[in-house]
C-alpha cells in the first residue's frame, strides 16, 4: 500500500512521455526495505531517508521516481550508493517535462547486481507537538509532570515500521516543502518564461480503511510503552523513539516522552497593574534542573496542562493550562495559570504632595517633586502557602524611594523605572506594606 | 531537428536562392544543426552557439533565419563563417515584415560547403547552484557539494548541446524543452566552518522572557573562499545551500538551509542555519540620566550630556563552549567611561563584543557611558 502513492505515476508517464524518454529503458525502483523518518516542529518539513535495493546493469542505468498525490519537495530528492560509492556514479537528476511528480536518475555502474542505496528527500505534511500534563499534590508544593509528543501523517503517503525521529529546534527555512511541491517545476522556471501548468492528474487514491486500520493494528501487543532515546545535535535536540512505528496516512500517534514525580514547584502570584491589571495572576515555578528533578533534556515547547489532587481518593480538579516555550537545561519555567481570585494585592495612595518647586527667570514654575505615600495590602485567602510578588512600574527614571517597616519583603530593582516586592504569606494570611516615592520633575531632575 | 510533442518550436535555417526582389519562397535546403554550445557563464542571458554548413553557391546567397514559439533576442543573432573567413561575406542583414526571422546576404566567390557560427541570446533557459552541506557530529568542518541545474523553459529542445559555464572544460547534456537537470558541480571535503551565535540590540528583542513566542538567536556558520580553508579556485556563485549534519549513528539531520549571493575568492560565506534557544541574552537599561550644559535665556535646556547604565546578561544554558558575537549600538556621540568586557568598533555607532562563553556559563556584561552634546 505504501508503494502505491509513491509508483503509481509510473505506468502512466512511459506514455505520456515524449521523444527522448520513448527509447530510454526505464528502471522503476523496488519496494523500500526500510525507513527513517526525521519530523521537525518549527517547519511543515520531515526528512525522509529510505533504504532500497537496486539491481543495476555495467553501464548507465536510468531508474525513475514517481511520488503523485504526496507532497515531496523534488529539488531535496536525493540517491547514494550505500555501499562501493566509487563504483556507483551518479550523473545526474532529470525531471522531465510537463510531470512534476518525477525524477529520473542517471545512473553509471561498474558493478552488475544488486546495490543498496539509500534516497531521502524532504516532504510536507508530517508534523509532530509536544503536550504536557501536570498534576499537583494536594499541598501545591509538588507535581507529577508527564510529557507526550503527538506524531500526525497528513503527507498522503503510509509509512510502515519507519524509525521515527523528532526534532526540538528552530531550523532557518527559505521556502516552504509544501509550496516547492506544488510548484509546476521543480526549481521554478526562469523569469519571464510561462509554462502550462500540466493537465491535472485523474486518478483517484484507491485506500481502502481497512488497509488503513490493519496497518495501525500491531502485529504483536507490546508489553511495555516505548522509550524515547534523546541527544542534542548542533542547537536542536533529537528524540528517537524506539523500534519502528507505523503512521499511515492521516492517523496521528501520541507517544510517552517523559514522566516525573514529586517534582518541587512553587506557586507565584503576581501583581502588576500594567501587565495584568488589577488581577492578580498564578503562575507555577520549577526550573529544568536536577533540584528539580528534571534537567536531562530541553523540553519542548507545548500546551501544559495542570490539574490537582483535592482529595485521597485521588479525585482531580482543573487549575488551568498555559503554552511553555522550550526550556532549555538550567532554565526556569513560569507556567501562567491564570488570575487568582482568592489571592489580593490592593496598592493604595493614601497622600499625595508636591514641593520644592523652582522658577525659571520670568518666575514660572520650571521644576517640583511629587511624594506620594502608599500602602499596598497583600491577602492571601487560600488554605496553601503562597508567594506574592508585587511589581511597581514607576512612571520614569528619575525617583526616590524611602520604605516603612520590613513587611515588603524581598526588594529588587529590575530596571532603571520598575521594582519588585517579594513576600511569603502563610495560608489565609493577611500583610500590608507601605512605601513612599518621591518623583523629580521638571527642572528638579537637572538639580537634584 | 526534431519537433516537440507541444509543437511549439519551429526553428531553422532556409536557404533562399535568387533575389530579394522575388517573393520569400523559402528553398527548404534546411542545413543540420551541427555542434551546439549552450553558454551559462552570464547568470541572466543564455548564449546559445550552433554550427550549421551552408550550401553557397557563387555570388551572393540569401539565408533566412528564422524562429517560432521561442523568445530570441534579435538584435543579438550574429553569424560567423568559419572556413573561409577571407572570401565568404555577410553582406547585410535585414528583417522581413512582420515575421520572426531574419535574412543574410551572404557573398561567396564560389561555391562552399561553408561551416557557419550563428549565436543568439536565447530566453528561458537558464542555470542555478545549490549548494548541499555535511558537517561531522562537532560542527568543526563541512563537505560542500555544489550542485548544477540547467531548467529549459525555452521552446527549444538541445538533443547534444555542450554546456559551458564561466570556467571549467564544457561537458555535453541533453535537455529538452521544459525539462530540469541536476548534477553535481563540485565536491569538498573537510572545509574548516566557523560556527557562532549572534546578537544584535537592534534586531533581537531585549528581555526575552516577556515575549510571548520562543526567541531564539541567530546561529551562523562561516566559510572562506580562500585556498588556505579549502576553496578559493573560483568564485561560489549564488543559490540555496542546505547543510545537514551526522547523528553519530550513520545517519543525518537537517539543520537548515541559507541562500547566499555570489561569494568571489578571498571572502567569506555566512551560513544561516538557525536559531538557538540554548543562548539566552536578555539586555536592560539601569541608568539614563541628563546632565545640563548650557540654557537658553529663558532658562531652557539647550545642550547636555547623559550618563547611562546597559546591563547585558548572556546565559550559556549549553554543556558546550560556544562563541557569541554581541552588537550593540550607541549613537552620536559618546565616550565609554567603564566596560567590563573588550569591544571592536565596527563603526562610529556600532561596538562588537565576541564573548567566549564555557559551558552553562553566565556572563555579565555591563556598560557604562556618557553620550555628549545632545541638543
Amino acid at each position: 500500500m505504501s508503494t502505491r502513492a509513491i509508483f503509481g505515476a509510473l505506468a502512466g508517464l512511459l506514455l505520456l512521455s515524449p521523444g527522448a524518454w520513448a527509447g530510454v529503458e526505464l528502471v522503476s525502483l523496488p519496494e523500500r526495505e526500510s525507513v527513517q523518518l526525521t519530523i521537525y516542529n518549527s517547519a511543515d518539513l520531515t526528512l525522509v531517508r529510505e533504504l532500497r535495493k537496486l539491481t543495476l546493469r555495467k553501464g548507465v542505468n536510468r531508474l525513475s521516481f514517481g511520488w503523485a498525490n504526496t507532497v515531496i519537495d523534488p529539488t531535496s530528492l536525493n540517491l547514494r550508493a550505500l555501499e562501493r560509492p566509487d563504483a556507483v556514479q551518479l550523473l545526474d537528476v532529470a525531471y522531465p517535462p510537463r510531470i512534476n511528480t518525477q525524477g529520473i536518475w542517471t545512473v553509471q555502474s561498474q558493478l552488475e547486481g544488486e546495490v543498496p542505496v539509500e534516497i531521502t528527500f524532504f516532504t510536507s505534511g508530517i508534523t509532530w507537538r509536544a503536550f504536557y500534563v501536570a498534576t499537583l499534590a494536594s499541598d501545591e508544593r509538588s507535581m507529577h509532570l508527564q510529557g507526550y509528543v503527538r506524531v500526525t501523517n497528513n503527507s498522503g503517503e503510509d509509512y510502515e515500521n519507519a524509525r521515527t525521529r523528532l526534532v526540538v529546534g528552530k531550523i532557518h527555512l527559505l521556502d516552504q516543502i509544501a509550496e516547492l511541491a506544488r510548484r509546476p517545476a521543480p526549481y521554478g522556471m526562469p523569469v519571464g518564461a510561462g509554462v502550462k501548468p500540466a493537465a491535472e492528474e485523474k486518478r483517484v487514491l484507491m485506500r481502502k480503511a481497512e488497509a488503513a486500520l490493519e496497518a495501525a493494528a500491531a502485529p504483536q501487543a507490546p508489553t511495555r510503552p516505548k522509550e524515547i532515546i534523546k541527544e542534542g545535535l548542533s542547537e536542536y535536540f533529537l528524540y528517537t523513539i524506539e523500534g519502528t512505528e507505523t503512521i499511515s496516512n492521516s492517523w496521528s500517534k501520541r507517544l510517552p516522552s517523559l514522566e516525573v514525580a514529586e517534582v518541587p514547584v512553587v506557586n507565584l502570584y503576581k501583581f502588576e497593574e500594567e501587565r495584568y491589571g488589577k488581577e492578580v495572576v498564578r503562575f507555577l515555578l520549577f526550573a529544568n534542573d536536577t533540584q528539580h528533578k528534571l534537567g536531562d533534556t530541553p523540553l519542548p515547547d507545548g500546551l501544559v496542562k495542570v490539574f490537582r489532587k483535592v482529595d485521597r481518593e485521588g479525585h482531580l480538579s482543573y487549575e488551568g493550562a498555559d503554552n511553555t516555550k522550550y526550556i532549555p537545561v538550567g532554565q526556569k519555567v513560569e507556567l501562567n495559570l491564570g488570575s487568582a481570585p482568592k489571592v489580593k494585592v490592593e496598592p493604595k495612595l493614601m497622600k499625595t504632595r508636591t514641593e520644592n518647586f523652582s522658577f525659571n527667570k520670568d518666575r514660572n514654575i520650571d521644576g517640583w517633586e511629587e511624594v506620594q505615600d502608599w500602602k499596598v495590602e497583600v491577602r492571601n485567602n487560600r488554605e496553601v502557602a503562597a508567594r506574592v510578588e508585587v511589581k511597581r512600574n514607576f512612571r520614569h527614571q528619575h525617583w526616590e524611594l524611602k520604605l516603612g517597616g520590613e513587611e515588603h519583603g524581598k526588594l529588587e530593582k529590575e530596571d532603571l523605572d520598575t521594582i519588585s516586592f517579594t513576600m511569603e504569606l502563610k495560608p489565609h494570611q493577611r500583610r500590608e506594606f507601605s512605601y513612599t516615592v518621591r518623583f523629580f520633575e521638571g527642572e528638579r531632575r537637572n538639580r537634584k | 531537428m526534431r519537433k516537440a510533442a507541444t509543437g511549439a518550436l519551429a526553428m531553422g535555417l532556409i536557404l533562399i536562392v535568387g533575389t530579394a526582389a522575388q517573393a520569400r519562397i523559402k528553398l527548404v535546403a534546411l542545413p543540420q544543426r551541427e555542434a551546439t554550445l549552450l553558454r551559462l557563464d552570464n547568470p541572466a542571458f543564455t548564449l546559445v552557439e550552433e554550427e550549421r554548413l551552408l550550401t553557397l553557391q557563387k555570388g551572393t546567397n540569401q539565408v533566412d533565419f528564422s524562429w517560432k514559439g521561442v523568445n530570441i533576442d534579435p538584435d543579438s543573432i550574429r553569424l560567423q563563417i568559419l572556413d573561409h573567413p577571407q572570401e565568404v561575406r555577410l553582406i547585410s542583414v535585414s528583417y522581413p515584415p512582420n515575421e520572426a526571422a531574419l535574412v543574410w546576404q551572404i557573398y561567396s566567390p564560389q561555391p562552399f560547403n561553408e561551416r557557419v557560427r550563428v549565436s543568439y541570446l536565447l530566453s528561458n533557459i537558464d542555470r542555478l547552484v545549490t549548494y548541499e552541506g555535511l558537517v561531522p557530529t562537532d560542527e568543526s568542518s563541512m563537505e560542500l557539494k555544489s550542485y548544477l541545474v540547467l531548467r529549459n523553459f525555452s521552446g527549444e529542445d538541445f538533443p547534444e548541446a555542450k554546456v559551458q559555464l564561466d570556467y571549467g572544460e564544457s561537458f555535453e547534456k541533453s535537455i529538452q524543452h521544459q525539462e530540469t537537470k541536476r548534477m553535481l558541480f563540485f565536491s569538498k571535503a573537510k572545509l574548516p566552518v566557523e560556527k557562532t551565535f549572534t546578537w544584535d540590540d537592534r534586531r533581537e528583542p531585549w528581555d526575552p522572557e516577556k515575549m510571548d513566542r520562543n526567541v531564539g538567536i541567530p546561529v551562523f556558520y562561516t566559510l572562506y573562499n580562500t585556498q588556505e580553508k579549502g576553496l578559493g579556485e573560483n568564485a561560489l556563485w549564488g543559490g540555496k545551500v542546505r547543510v545537514f549534519q551526522e547523528d553519530g549513528r550513520g545517519s543525518t539531520i537537517f539543520l537548515g538551509e541559507d541562500k547566499v549571493e555570489l561569494v568571489p575568492v578571498g571572502e567569506k560565506l555566512s551560513l544561516y542555519i538557525g536559531e538557538s534557544r540554548d543562548i539566552v541574552v536578555t539586555q536592560r537599561k539601569m541608568k539614563e540620566e541628563r546632565k545640563i550644559k548650557e540654557r537658553n535665556s529663558s532658562g531652557q535646556p539647550i545642550l547636555w550630556d547623559t550618563e547611562e547604565i546597559l546591563e547585558v546578561k548572556v546565559e550559556n544554558f549549553k554543556d558546550k563552549p560556544a562563541l557569541l558575537i554581541l552588537t550593540e549600538h550607541i549613537p552620536g556621540q559618546w565616550d565609554m567611561a567603564s566596560c567590563t568586557h573588550k569591544y571592536e568598533l565596527k563603526d562610529f555607532e556600532t561596538l562588537e563584543f565576541r564573548i567566549d562563553l564555557k559551558p552553562k556559563e553566565k556572563v555579565n556584561l555591563t556598560m557604562h557611558y556618557h553620550r555628549r552634546n545632545l541638543r
